[in-house]
């Protein structure tokens, strides 16, 4: 599965991958980020570089192993592809937007400003790079390696090797690794990133299994529902029934017959 | 109040009626204006949704509460015909007709809510089972389809043509299947609603996420539907003025009483079990919310209802009933939008347009109600004095389009007015100007990054630092993080002249009292920033009326922007001038040298004193 690799304490935050990233998708006019929402992220800028202390942290959808919107979304128009990025199809999107609310990382963005809107994100350059062997627009463009592109096993095994040679340098942990059962971007950084989150805090759980269960429970739900309300209504009925044969035999004919039909009318 | 009697069933009209049908027919105008600018110029120009916020009021009002409120329908089908309890049967058609123009409502809603509402026959195409949206969609239009099958019947029963009468005949004899399937689709459907707000841990705050939300919103929708029937049997009694069905109604009271105690016992004890119950106590808007919901929803009505004297009395009914129908609905929006708010930190507040829209779809369900309660035997003292005896005819419907008509143009015409100028002339973020560094610009700024903000005039500045490297004098990043050189940098004694400060003014008037130990507290320090009293610790309530500055707080100031900022990514255009168009080789931009002269480290973050050692 491909990856990328960022090392915050290498980036000089030239914004290079920004540009290339505007290049490599077509995307429209650069929006400044500082007008946009705080991280910069916007329908028509699909990364972005965020400052914490004396760093740069890059931004762009994490690519999950188990991502929260491919899961969420109700016509499958997210999905991952084995080679690792998680794409978006719009022949099948219907703009519905579970896949923004779903998102931990709060990534996806929609054009707003058009009347035919679509989501945007970081697709890791599937379609026009990566698929024809290149690497994504973003790390090619880096000047100096901070963000690089490779086999998501090698680039783990290139972190940790970063970790064990330079243990001052990082937080000690690969942000990426376990966060949400895993993400196809990795990032090294002397401090939490957990700015690149939403909202509370997140576990290693994969966001898919937290629905997982409602969703195996639907179709014995449904028949268990249809079993026990068919059994209430035959019983009820039967013993209905019973009670207007008891009724009718009692009076022995001499009152109007009872049709089964009676009362539902209504 | 009494018109004349109907002769040959025509509807009966009060004035009570024609009054919220006009106000019904306006609100409808009002939506349909709104709706021609939705979809003409798109979401972001008419709504105020945002990347943060994706999912807004038409979504917690639109859909959460609208499936919430349908759920009356499948509640009385299963008491009448599974349950046999025929007594209901009288609630049992508008009952129906609630639930499927309820469900017509959201998928109305849905479609204003869609960015590609033409796309949403995909739902049927394309299966991603996984989804708890994809179920949900499914079971609207299965359920919507099952709900007009069940409702048919009211309508083919005055048919006379054979083709329509076998179809009645056979929609009869389905009515027991219809209805359990109905109801199973209902629990599935009204729980998922709950599953659909399981993958968002991270948005929505402990009060309300749990791992049993489908649990949760299945049982609120059982207590809520019967309070719904109840709510909607008073309303069509008030509105046609009719006799109210108080002995009926008392019996779902009785029966939603438990249910929404145990709605309330299941959601404390869920609470209590997960470890969030102290949450309640904290202070914030979620704790508020929570207390206000469970008051309004379970609370107070449950306890209304459990009083055997309440449950008698139309009032007791009507506010117990009506509550559950709020707070049920608050409890949805909650759920799907105001338990957000801290956790994001959106700062979303839906458009007007949103709500109108939202009203207007519920105004026009209301209006097919009272078309069909005035044609059908819907209501069981209902408007239909004589029983018809066939289907209306085209000229029947003419007088009612005449009144609404004059209602609807003018809600049209005042939405239009009313309308924000990006719905009428499009959004107007695509041509959004790049602001220049500054020049000429006056500013405030937080230059020392002390929460204190200064009237900072940019052109002055440039013109007296008037070096090579004007631009890096000030916003260099002395340190990486871009942040700008602060003013104390320069403006390290105010004894110099300067236009934000008069020292020799203050000097006079201080001069009498404790002198220079006013600002300069410590006279053996530097006289600097670091070492004297902000001007603002005196200056807060001195600030002269008609300054151009007047801070109402001292952390509402923007911080002065870094290099970075005011270059705004001229850096690579920059680098690429200078290194002749070697660019693409990536290292070599790496380095100062590759544009200053002279020997300068590569760049390391980690050690950036590094590299302003070394002479340029």
């Amino acid at each position: 599965m491909k990856a990328i690799l960022t090392d915050v304490t290498l980036c000089i935050g030239c914004e290079r991958c920004v540009d290339a990233c505007r290049m490599a998708n077509d995307l429209g006019p650069q929006l400044p980020f500082r007008w946009l929402l705080e991280d910069g992220l916007s329908s028509e800028r699909w990364c972005s570089v965020l400052r914490k202390e004396d760093h740069f942290v890059r931004r762009q959808c994490m690519h999950c192993i188990q991502p929260a919107c491919a899961s969420a979304c109700p016509v499958g128009a997210l999905q991952k592809t084995a080679e690792g990025p998680v794409i978006y199809d719009d022949k099948k999107c219907l703009g519905c937007r579970y896949c923004m609310m779903a998102c931990p990382f709060g990534i996806p963005r929609y054009s707003w400003e058009s009347p035919i809107p679509l989501v945007r994100k970081c697709q890791m350059c599937f379609q026009n790079r990566v698929s024809k062997g290149q690497q994504p627009g973003c790390t090619a463009a880096c000047p100096v390696k901070a963000t690089i592109f490779g086999e998501r096993e090698d680039l783990l095994a290139e972190a940790h090797r970063r970790i064990q040679e330079n243990p001052d340098r990082y937080q000690g942990k690969v942000f990426g690794e376990t966060e949400v059962g895993g993400t196809c971007v990795l990032y090294l950084a002397p401090f939490d990133l957990n700015m690149l989150t939403l909202g509370n805090r997140l576990d290693e759980r994969p966001m898919p299994e937290r629905t997982v269960y409602a969703m195996t429970a639907v179709p014995p739900v449904f028949l268990t529902m249809g079993a026990v309300m068919t059994g209430i209504w035959w019983v009820i009925d039967r013993r209905m029934q019973r009670q207007r044969e008891q009724d009718a035999a009692r009076r022995d004919g001499h009152a109007e017959p009872t049709s089964p039909d009676d009362g539902k009318e209504g | 109040m009494t018109t004349t009697p109907p002769t040959t069933g025509a509807p009966l009209q009060t004035r009570r009626l024609k009054n919220v049908k006009a106000l019904l027919w306006f609100l409808v105008g009002m939506a349909a204006s709104f709706a021609l600018f939705r979809f003409w110029r798109g979401m972001g120009a008419t709504t105020n949704l945002t990347d943060l916020t994706p999912w807004g009021f038409w979504i917690g009002f639109d859909v959460m509460g609208g499936v919430a409120l349908a759920a009356g329908g499948f509640v009385i089908a299963a008491t009448v015909y599974v349950f046999h309890l025929e007594r209901y049967r009288p609630i049992l058609r508008p009952a129906v007709l609630t639930a499927f123009l309820g469900y017509l409502a959201v998928v109305v809603g849905l479609l204003f809510d869609l960015g590609l509402p033409w796309h949403i026959w995909h739902l049927i195409i394309f299966w991603n089972p996984r989804s708890p949206l994809f179920e949900v969609g499914w079971c609207v239009m299965l359920y919507l389809t099952v709900l007009l099958l069940e409702f048919l019947p009211v309508v083919l029963e005055l048919a006379k043509h054979p083709v329509l009468s076998r179809i009645y005949h056979v929609l009869k004899k389905a009515t027991v299947p219809l209805v359990i399937l109905g109801i199973m689709l209902s629990t599935l459907h009204q729980s998922s609603l709950g599953s659909l707000l399981l993958i968002m841990p991270h948005r929505i705050d402990p009060l309300w996420y749990s791992p049993i939300l489908p649990i949760l919103f299945f049982l609120s929708a059982v207590g809520l539907g019967l309070m719904m029937v109840t709510t909607e049997s008073l309303f069509s009694a008030w509105v046609y003025e009719q006799h109210y069905e108080l002995d009926l109604l008392q019996g779902l009271a009785k029966v939603a009483a438990p249910v929404l105690w145990l709605y309330g016992a299941v959601r404390i004890g869920d609470l209590a079990w997960r470890g969030s119950l102290g949450h309640v106590l904290d202070s914030g808007l979620a704790p508020r919310l929570f207390v206000a919901e469970m008051l309004i929803a379970v609370i107070i009505p449950a306890t209304l209802l459990s009083i055997p004297a309440t449950r008698r009395s139309m009032k007791g009914l009507a506010i117990a009933a009506g509550m559950t129908v709020v707070g049920f609905v608050f409890n949805r929006i909650n759920a799907g939008g105001l338990a957000m708010i801290e956790t994001t930190g959106t700062r979303y507040v839906p458009a007007w347009t949103e709500f109108i829209a939202s009203l207007g779809i519920v105004a026009g369900a209301a209006l097919v109600f009272f078309f069909i309660a005035e044609r059908f035997h819907l209501l069981p003292a209902g408007p239909m004095r004589h029983a018809r005896e066939r289907l209306p005819s085209v000229g029947e419907f003419r007088p009612m389009l005449n009144r609404g008509a004059a209602m609807f143009v003018f809600g049209t015409a005042l939405a239009v007015m009313l309308l924000p100028s990006s719905a009428l002339d499009g959004w107007p973020v695509v041509a959004q100007p790049v602001h220049g560094p500054g020049y000429n610009d006056v500013m405030i700024i937080d230059g020392n990054r002390n929460d204190k903000g200064v009237r900072f005039d940019h052109k002055m500045h440039l013109d007296v630092v008037d070096t090579q490297d004007k631009c890096a004098y000030c916003h260099h990043m002395v340190k990486p993080g871009a942040h700008a050189t602060g003013c104390s940098q320069c403006h390290s004694d105010e004894h110099l002249p300067v236009s934000i400060f008069n020292h020799r003014l203050h000097q006079e008037a201080l001069s009498k009292g404790p002198g220079c130990l006013t600002c300069h507290e410590d006279t053996s320090r530097p006289k600097d920033l670091e070492h004297s009293r902000p001007c603002l610790d005196c200056h807060r309530t001195m600030i002269p009326e008609g300054a151009a500055f007047q801070p109402a707080g001292a952390p509402n100031i923007g911080l002065a922007v870094g290099y970075m900022d005011a270059m705004h990514g001229l850096c690579l255009k920059c680098h690429q001038e200078q290194d002749g168009g070697h660019a693409g080789d990536a290292p070599v931009l790496s380095r100062c040298n590759t544009c200053h002269s002279g020997v300068v480290q590569p760049f390391d973050p980690l050690r950036p004193d590094q590299r302003l050692r070394v002479s340029p």
